[in-house]
């Protein structure tokens, strides 16, 4: 029985390894099966499909489908965390930095935070104004658990810690006009330019 | 008028279900990567795994998560395929008090939402899961597991037929995986300044070395599984129960 049952760990790990290095070639690549849409011709895949109203840095509220029509490029941050989320936020200028003015009116770029609770708009106004965001940065929060099954569709998971600090991923994805994603990068201070690629891409002209 | 009353309390909810107690308790992670010891405050528990029967009920006052309506992004295009029209139109009763299954986290999540509940955590899931079983033909979790790996799963196993542990829960081991809230806790490493990557050595080869026991084949499979989930995902054998904070 223990050979039956080490031959299946065995197996789930060969398993977990192949499934791994697969993901990466096309954690991101739509399958093309999108027969079922919406109403508003969401597609079926689109993160848009999370129907849920979330307050800005300029305390309107707003729908993630409001961002379709502009690819996005998008994480997740919290503005009480001390260095990776600084980090990221200095990635996601980076990338910026690579477009011209004009051209960074055809993408949007959005923060959504982790810590809905300590996050309101007025904290994320402050935040994108120290951080000197430009016109183009929308900073969000939501419910927890509208902040969470986002989370769960972007792949970027979190925890929040006792001492109300926040274990998270840090991962950007970019999504293009109708909000499926389209590319991810893992990390900080990995190569801008390939996530800039990526937008330009779905920017069209 | 009164009539009407009568059909309409009739109509709504099926019989609760049953849930208990899980006592507080201190969880201590499986790997030892993950952050220290955390504390589980006592909840309640469903004391069987939601069934086809309830989903069903569910699913029909809420026909957004059917699965002609869901949309992809919640759930895969497997969801809910076992169920036979046959079963959905109420003609066959066979499926009824079997667990649902092919549900995605998204569809668990909303169906405990509906119920007033919510997902376990991971750590509310395993320390529920800790209780010895009582009145069966096992000695501790660990034998039904082993038995449940190495033998081909039953087809048509009911709720509630596996085993219950000392604080009068079924069927934690040995009739379905099951959906935790976070489920996708274990996708990253404790430091997430470093890394967002899923920690290699979770899957390959020297896995063992950050298993808190490196013995425990049958807790480290179960870890390796939720990590291979994403949140649309569906699969044959994976369903889901609900908890309640206290």
């Amino acid at each position: 029985m223990l050979k039956i049952i080490s031959l299946f760990v065995l197996l789930s790990l060969l398993a977990g390894c192949v499934s791994k290095k697969e993901e990466k070639s096309d954690c991101c690549t739509q399958k093309k099966d999108t027969k079922i849409q919406t109403k508003n011709d969401i597609p079926g895949l689109s993160v848009y499909q999370i129907d849920m109203a979330w307050n800005t840095q300029d305390n309107h509220e707003i729908r993630l489908s409001s961002l379709a029509g502009k690819p996005v490029l998008m994480t997740m941050i919290y503005t009480h965390c001390g260095y990776a989320c600084p980090m990221m936020v200095s990635d996601l200028k980076k990338i910026e930095g690579l477009f011209t003015e004009a051209e960074r009116e055809k993408f949007h770029i959005v923060l959504v935070s982790f810590d809905p609770d300590r996050d309101q708009p007025a904290r994320l106004k402050t935040y994108a104004e120290t951080q000197q965001l430009g016109t183009n940065w929308t900073l969000l929060q939501g419910s927890h658990d509208q902040t969470k099954a986002l989370s769960v569709v972007l792949q970027i998971s979190y925890e929040l810690l006792p001492d109300s600090s926040i274990d998270h991923a840090n991962s950007k994805v970019v999504l293009n006009r109708q909000g499926e994603i389209v590319y991810r990068l893992n990390g900080l201070s990995t190569d801008p330019a390939a996530v800039a690629t990526a937008l330009r891409q779905e920017m069209g002209d | 008028m009164i009539r009407l009353l009568v059909l309409l309390l009739a109509a709504t909810p099926a019989p609760a279900q049953d849930m208990k107690v899980v006592p507080a308790a201190v969880f201590k992670p499986f790997f030892k990567g993950d952050s220290t010891a955390t504390a589980v405050k006592a909840f309640t528990m469903d004391t069987k795994a939601v069934t086809n029967a309830a989903f069903l009920k569910f699913v029909s006052n809420n026909p957004q998560w059917s699965a002609q309506n869901i949309q992809r992004l919640f759930a895969e295009a497997e969801y809910l395929s076992h169920w036979t029209s046959a079963f959905t139109e109420g003609l066959d009763h066979q499926l009824a008090n079997q667990p649902v299954v092919n549900v995605s986290w998204f569809a668990a999540r909303a169906y405990c939402q509906s119920q007033g509940k919510r997902l376990p955590s991971m750590a509310e899931w395993e320390t529920a899961a800790l209780s010895a079983p009582v009145d069966s033909r096992y000695q501790n979790t660990n034998d039904i597991i082993l038995d449940w790996y190495s033998r081909k799963m039953p087809e048509g196993a009911t709720v509630g037929s596996v085993y219950r542990n000392q604080d009068g829960i079924y069927d934690l081991f040995g009739l379905v995986w099951e959906w935790t809230e976070d489920f996708d806790r274990v996708n990253f490493s404790d430091d997430s300044r470093n890394s967002a990557e899923l920690p290699a050595g979770l899957f390959c080869g020297s896995a063992s070395i950050d298993a808190a026991d490196a013995a425990d084949y049958a807790t480290f499979v179960r870890y390796a599984f939720r990590a291979s989930l994403k949140g649309n995902y569906t699969g044959r054998k994976l369903g889901f129960r609900c908890v309640k904070s206290l």
